[in-house]
């Protein structure tokens, strides 16, 4: 008896540290200071922080020797952030002036979270002119715009778009689609039980948001600083449904699924299987995980990119009426941290990026410039110009102070979900309405 | 040993170095631990979102933060499920770990050897293996468990979402939970009944008692306070389960029908950036430990003096 109670006691020391995790502490308190301003900068080493791999190797290398050459004395760092925390990492990080980067890339749906809490420093009308001015991407800059002034810069523009495999779509004895009703029509014809006539998952509301755009829909509209999420608006809910039809009658996908590889669905299998899926939507550079199976220079596998035109090809989704619907755009912003002490090295490292240089380098490796005087560096073949087409109609999520909250919460995608599983439209449209309004508003 | 100069006799009496002694590690508790609690609940009782991070000066808001974990309807529910998911996943342990450890106590040589081994892997797996195991065994496509279903003639589970509804999800979930948390509860309880004398058991035996009496009024009062503590550690783990959470929602999950307190704390704070909602929600996970725990921290320290 004695003995088991010290067995109980030595399993009971435990329990303070059960008390002490269960008090986690959610973010530090920053500091007020104010940026220094002064006349000539003083060398020292900023950070610009990339998210993602989405911008190549070379561009990077090349902006660190750019901006030492610019700066004799300073260096430039760059490091990588992901996506999936990103917006964690930048409210602690961009509060605290002795740990914020100096420039940040942003998603374009995130920035009016932080440019209406003032974490930018304001790219000032004279600055803004100096960058490009009226010939950077309206529907970007207008992201990142708070109260009239300038905040957040569009960085590059990317774009989605269908990929198709015309040899199940020829042997079938269909063409590309003119217009939505053609495209749903077709993709159901395509489905069986072992493939997607087209593949979507049932969560995946950054591409069925197409649908909604398609149909003339908005996902909320402002009154002044006022947001109201409009899911129940007639042409909102038509192109909801819509969504729901499409996946129902052409997907084989789980109603859970959000982020898939889609692009892995076109491909044959290991040893010549049918691909799952006869049509797909990706951004451009899905492209490159597509096609036969070749060797790179270093002698490893790689997929040729869609070589063979006779089996993969492109298009971009059609319109209600014909013509191009309009997609989520994809793509990033770019800003100065307000609380970063070098301000005007960060400046001079936007003037940088805003270069005819790097705009054209970024066209190169397939991201859309931000400057619309060097789009035509992406190309002219039919990637380049349905991912110009694309982006030209393409559409932003509500610039709400509130939408990282939507999206951090998973509300849209619980929505979908609700919505492929068969759900009834008119009612999760007003039961969603009611939820995502205040959290539009920051009213969490 | 300088202070024993001066004045033994009282010295013995009043000694100084344990306390000096305690110095540190109280030092240590106060600033890693009571200055988060502190700052937590001053903020819980604040306004305190992004504007706030950024240097804005927050307000004072009362028991506002508080007050909507009971009206708000969604944090009302998480609260609910929470709690039941924590008691049902801390009996099912404990109920699993106590057969375990009968079975560890009924047999001998390798075949022991072989359970104790397999208990330590099991609780040796570092969590994130260990859900993304569990998330390739229900994976829809191409997991096992609907392979095998399909096998045996259920069809309808071919491509089966096991994580879209939030009953299935929670059965995948405490599958996961249960089978990380059996081994200690069953290594606990074994060890208090090694503890059991086994001349006590044969004389039970000689009086004639059967299997079943020996197990509920020999073993059972025997291991009582092993059995004690453990459901109650499994209580406040289970309680606290995050991260099975958050990475099962990772793989597509209705996420504010599947939040537990845990993940309802990390949303608020770090999505939502609402810093105070967050906080007050912190603080009363805290007192609903301290609430849980009370008894039984109450009857050891009486056991302790009687």
């Amino acid at each position: 008896m004695k003995r088991n109670r010290l067995v109980a006691t030595s399993v009971a020391s435990t329990i303070t540290l059960a008390l002490a995790m269960s008090a986690c502490s959610s973010g530090g308190n920053g500091g007020a200071a104010s940026p220094t301003p002064t006349g000539k900068p003083e060398p020292a080493n900023i950070t610009l922080w990339l998210n993602g791999a989405d911008t190549p190797q070379a561009n990077r290398d090349w902006l660190k020797q750019e901006f030492a050459k610019e700066n004799p004395g300073s260096t430039l760092t760059i490091e990588e952030q992901s996506w999936t925390d990103l917006v964690p990492k930048l409210t602690t990080a961009l509060a605290d002036p002795n740990n914020t980067p100096d420039v940040v890339e942003i998603g374009n749906t995130q920035a009016p979270t932080f440019t209406a809490v003032g974490a930018f420093t304001e790219i000032t009308p004279d600055f803004f002119k100096e960058l490009g001015g009226d010939k950077l991407l309206k529907s970007f800059v207008d992201a990142g715009d708070f109260d009239g002034k300038h905040y957040a810069l569009p960085y590059y523009f990317g774009s989605r778009y269908m990929f198709y495999r015309k040899d199940i779509w020829t042997a079938a004895g269909l063409t590309v689609p003119k217009t939505l009703d053609e495209f749903a029509t077709d993709v159901a014809k395509l489905k069986t039980d072992k493939q997607s006539g087209f593949a979507i998952g049932g969560q995946d509301w950054r591409n069925g948001i197409s649908w909604v755009f398609a149909n003339g829909g908005e996902l909320a509209t402002v009154n002044g600083t006022t947001w109201t999420s409009t899911l129940s608006d007639p042409k909102t809910i038509a192109g909801l449904k819509e969504f729901q039809q499409v996946y129902k009658t052409s997907s084989i996908l789980p109603s859970t699924d959000r982020d898939v590889a889609y692009w892995d669905f076109l491909n044959d299998g290991a040893k010549g299987e049918p691909p799952a899926a006869a049509t797909i939507m990706a951004p451009g550079w899905a492209r490159w995980s597509i096609g036969g199976m070749v060797k790179n220079a270093k002698g490893e596998d790689v997929r040729d990119g869609m070589a063979d035109a006779n089996k993969f090809d492109i298009f971009a989704l059609p319109g209600k009426d014909g013509g191009v619907a309009p997609v989520f755009a994809g793509g990033s912003n770019i800003a100065i941290s307000a609380k970063s002490k070098h301000q005007e090295l960060a400046k001079s490292l936007m003037k940088i990026i805003f270069s005819a240089d790097y705009q054209q380098m970024l066209g190169k490796a397939g991201l859309g410039p931000a400057n619309s005087d060097y789009v035509s560096s992406l190309g002219d073949d039919k990637f380049a110009k349905t991912m110009i087409e694309t982006a030209a109609n393409s559409k932003l999520t509500p610039a709400a102070p509130g939408w990282a909250s939507v999206e951090g919460a998973f509300v849209y995608e619980e929505l979908f979900q609700k919505i492929v599983e068969g759900g009834d439209v008119v009612a999760l449209a007003k039961q969603y309405d009611a939820k995502i309004t205040p959290m539009l508003n920051g009213q969490s | 040993m300088a202070t024993t100069v001066g004045a033994p006799a009282r010295q013995r009496r009043k000694p100084v170095t344990p306390y000096l002694l305690l110095i540190p590690a109280v030092a240590a508790l106060l600033l890693g631990l009571g200055y988060p609690v502190y700052w937590q609940i001053v903020t819980s009782f604040q306004k305190f979102g992004l504007a706030q991070q950024f240097g804005q000066p927050p307000t004072f808001a009362g028991l506002d933060n508080y007050a909507r974990i009971f009206s708000d309807s969604d944090a009302f529910a998480v609260v609910v499920r929470s709690i039941i998911f924590c008691l049902v996943n801390a009996l099912i342990t404990v109920v699993v770990g106590l057969l375990v450890a009968l079975l560890m106590r009924a047999v001998h040589g390798w075949v022991k050897i072989v359970v104790q081994i397999a208990m330590l892997l099991a609780w040796a797996t570092p969590v994130i293996a260990a859900v993304t195991v569990f998330r390739w065994l229900f994976d829809d496509r191409s997991g096992v468990v609907n392979y095998l279903l399909v096998k045996i003639g259920l069809t309808s589970y071919q491509g089966h979402a096991w994580l879209a509804t939030p009953m299935s999800f929670f059965f995948v979930a405490t599958l996961i939970i249960v089978w990380m948390s059996v081994p200690f509860v069953a290594l606990s309880l074994f060890a208090g009944l090694t503890q059991v004398n086994d001349e006590l058991i044969e004389a039970a035996r000689i009086d004639g008692a059967t299997n079943g009496q020996i197990l509920w009024r020999i073993l059972m009062p025997l291991v009582r306070p092993v059995l004690a503590i453990v459901l109650l550690l499994q209580i406040i783990w289970d309680l606290r389960v995050f991260a099975q959470i958050r990475l099962l929602q990772d793989a597509g999950a209705p996420v504010s029908e599947t939040n537990l307190l845990g993940n309802f704390i990390y949303e608020l704070g770090m999505a939502r950036n609402n810093f105070g909602g967050a906080a007050a929600v912190s603080i009363f996970v805290l007192v609903l430990t301290i609430v849980l725990s009370a008894p039984y921290v109450r009857s050891l320290m009486k056991e302790d003096e009687s």
